[in-house]
């Protein structure tokens, strides 16, 4: 059963929210009749690139790829670890043996194994993976990157595709991305606007979903107000007068998007994962990463193009809002074996198998990634350290390739020696798979970063 | 008093169906239906109590059941990451690891908690150094414990006193050796390393002499856990494709005993002779127990 308090449309008195949402909101936000008319000629254009939608599971803290998609067993027992290959779906093609879902699935995706970066600090490598640019980047120290910083790849989508009042053309599930206290930059829109800022929602096991940007805007504060009914009132006289006050404006895109998500009956359904088949919430798997790829799956079914699933909030593992972080310095074995492994494992291959089956695999983009990878030669505390040299991810559907590796590193998997490839010639691939290609970047003003990996497309 | 400031944070609570019922065979017995992931549980020597360490998102703490009310209560009252909780031969006490979070990232420590006031004492620990000390198990008569280090830069199994006193390293090699348990009758510590590939179970004698080989799987093999007559092992391995619990006698060949598709992971023993595990087979992870056909 789905709840959200006492607000529910038909406890609207007055002028409806919905009026409210398709009277005010766009004015609200700046958006004009031909803003509208602009960007319905540009979602007739997009439906001609292969995909619609990217789903970037993001893998915050750095999994180590030698211990799961660029095994390396006849290293020397300092840098191979624990554990061994197994055979894939595709001949020739093994990946770690923590894995086996997704062997059984090889032939859903393709690998990149030559992934490389330049900075081995979560922070900047962060903001690099999810804007393909150093620029306006903090460091653990503190020291922040020169540069104007650049979008995050979802509100790329977002402004791009355009603005929609109904559901969210970006959503980033989880919270803000920390190293240590520190919030690292690059998961919003940064000069495109609080407009394309991502929609964020978290999952939480036991209270569900949760979204925090569901705040009263300043000048709103009902002083005084400590019931749910007083507040539900003063919504109701807001509605009532949106035409003559000037409170509306003051609340931000997020606040509004929240309100139509919230108010409108099919968008609470969005949220609400009970109404999946309980089969499918457990392939899945009853934790929040997930039920997260689950929710990820429902927001692209429903429209949203852009779905930025965060592993964890924070890089460690043990002191995280989420399931962990995958910065593992010391027990990486213990914690990768123990948790880490098969929940992704189980997640992703759900979530491709669950998108296939539906269709809608062809048309959207999967991509687990972390920031970097982790140092091949393993520490003298049973754990692997951070190493941006060389790294691998998944990348699934959307048109592009699968059951294939893109590029290799060397004998001991420290770098690249074919085909290496940034996070921005990853990103700049998943753009130009949903039509976002230089053109259309430099159209809307935005700086390309990175090249197309042709061999994935 | 009022507050001022108004943060309207709608939580979409969903009503989880209740988990379905057990698997179908006659003697598995499902313990919890919480569905939180579980780790390493471990029977107090009387079978009424069961100590486990229970995640919740990125928290492990450590808990301990009461097998007749279901009742639990935290083992300790902290807040620092806490597993790998075994109760001592005589039941009264336990020895358990210790995480730390940032700043001091990596410096994991076991204790000794007396269960009669809940008072811990530092067991093995480092001072100036981020290693990790975990993994302990007890020795048949308490005098001793084994118990797994980086103290010296890799991570090898040792052994001490309880009382105190120097450690002795029983290993010596660039593998990780993991997961000691020291067998019923004192001769023989059975543990996982990787010296070999990938990880398989050895066993060792508590002086670290008469090293050898017990499994020879294509797969992982891990989490050894001795049956109370010292006859058999259990232990995790994903050799058939996804972790299962085997049973493997001393000499002659393993069996699988768990055969589900599900992960069943965290052997122990119950003092009357089931095999405990945590396992998935229902609605998230909880623990169970079967009696184990032979060998």
């Amino acid at each position: 059963m789905l709840k959200i308090g006492r607000l529910r449309p038909h406890e609207c008195r007055g002028v409806s929210r919905r009026e409210l949402l398709s009277a005010g909101m766009l004015s609200a936000i700046g958006v004009s009749l031909a803003d509208v008319l602009r960007w319905q000629a540009e979602a007739a254009e997009e439906r001609k690139a292969p995909a619609k939608s990217t789903i970037l599971l993001w893998l915050w803290g750095g999994p180590s790829h030698l211990d799961s998609l660029d095994m390396k067993p006849k290293a020397p027992v300092e840098y191979r670890g624990p554990y061994a290959p197994i055979a894939t779906s595709v001949p020739g093609i093994e990946i770690g043996e923590l894995q086996p879902k997704l062997a059984q699935r090889a032939h859903k995706f393709s690998i990149i194994r030559s992934l490389r970066g330049t900075s081995n600090d979560h922070g900047i490598a962060g903001t690099i993976g999810l804007t393909g640019n150093t620029a306006g980047a903090a460091s653990l120290s503190g020291q922040t990157i020169a540069g104007a910083l650049q979008p995050n790849h979802g509100a790329i989508v977002s402004k791009v595709l355009g603005f929609s009042p109904t559901v969210p053309r970006f959503i980033t599930v989880g919270g803000h991305l920390h190293q240590g206290k520190r919030a690292i930059t690059g998961e919003g829109a940064a000069a495109l606007g609080p407009m394309h800022d991502p929609f964020r929602l978290e999952y939480h096991p036991e209270r569900g979903i949760e979204i925090p940007h569901l705040k009263l805007a300043e000048g709103l504060t009902p002083s005084g107000i400590d019931a749910r009914e007083r507040l539900l009132t003063e919504f109701d006289q807001l509605a009532r007068n949106v035409d003559r006050s000037e409170s509306i404006s003051r609340l931000d895109a997020y606040y509004q998007q929240a309100f139509s998500l919230l108010t409108k009956a099919g968008s609470r359904e969005l949220f609400d994962l009970s109404r999946e088949p309980d089969q499918l919430r457990r392939r899945y798997g009853r934790f929040r990463f997930g039920q997260c790829c689950l929710l990820a799956r429902r927001l692209v079914e429903a429209g949203t193009r852009f779905v930025q699933v965060n592993w964890s909030s924070h890089v460690e593992p043990v002191e995280d809002t989420g399931d962990g972080g995958w910065d593992m310095h010391d027990r990486y074995f213990q914690q990768y074996q123990d948790r880490h492994a098969w929940m992704l494992d189980q997640a992703l291959s759900a979530l491709l198998d669950d998108l296939d089956e539906r269709g809608l695999l062809p048309e959207t983009t999967v991509v687990a990634v972390g920031e970097f990878g982790r140092t091949p030669k393993i520490n003298n505390k049973s754990g692997r350290d951070h190493w941006e040299h060389c790294y691998s991810g998944i990348v699934a559907g959307g048109g592009l390739r699968a059951g294939r590796v893109v590029g290799a590193s060397d004998r001991l998997g420290e770098y690249p020696i074919n085909r290496p490839a940034t996070s921005a010639d990853l990103f700049a691939t998943v753009l130009t798979q949903m039509g976002i290609d230089t053109t259309a970047l430099t159209t809307n003003g935005l700086l390309p970063q990175g090249t197309v990996i042709e061999e994935l497309t | 008093m009022r507050t001022a400031i108004v943060s309207v944070l709608l939580s979409l609570a969903l009503i989880e169906l209740p988990p379905r019922s057990a698997a179908a065979e006659p003697d598995l017995l499902r313990l919890t239906k919480d569905g939180h992931l579980k780790q390493r549980p471990c029977w107090s020597p009387d079978g009424k109590q069961v100590a486990f360490a229970r995640h919740e998102g990125a928290t492990i703490l450590l808990f301990l059941r009461d097998l007749k009310t279901g009742k639990e209560e935290r083992l300790t009252s902290g807040d620092a990451p806490e597993y790998d909780a075994v109760f001592s031969p005589d039941g009264a006490s336990m020895l358990l690891t210790f995480d730390k979070t940032s700043p001091n990232q990596g410096d994991i420590e076991v204790y000794r908690l007396a269960l009669t006031d809940r008072k811990l004492i530092p067991q093995a620990t480092t001072q100036g150094a981020l290693s990790h000390e975990e993994s302990p198990c007890w020795s048949p008569d308490s005098k001793r414990l084994a118990f797994t280090s980086t103290k010296h830069g890799n991570q090898e199994l040792y052994v001490a006193d309880i009382a105190g006193g120097d450690w002795v390293r029983l290993t010596t090699d660039a593998a990780i050796d993991a997961h000691p348990a020291w067998s019923p009758d004192g001769r023989t510590i059975a543990f996982a390393t990787n010296r070999w590939g990938d990880l398989e179970i050895a066993l060792i004698d508590p002086d670290g002499s008469n090293l050898r080989r017990l499994t020879y799987s294509k797969g992982l093999d891990d989490y050894p856990a001795w049956s109370p007559d010292g006859r058999r092992l259990a232990f995790t391995s994903n050799r058939d494709g996804n972790l299962e619990i085997y049973l493997q006698p001393l000499s002659g060949d393993a069996v699988n005993v768990t055969r589900h598709e599900g992960i069943d992971n965290f052997p122990a023993w119950t003092p009357e002779g089931r095999i405990a595990f945590v396992s998935d087979r229902d609605d998230g992870f909880d623990l169970y127990s079967l009696i184990p056909s032979a060998p």
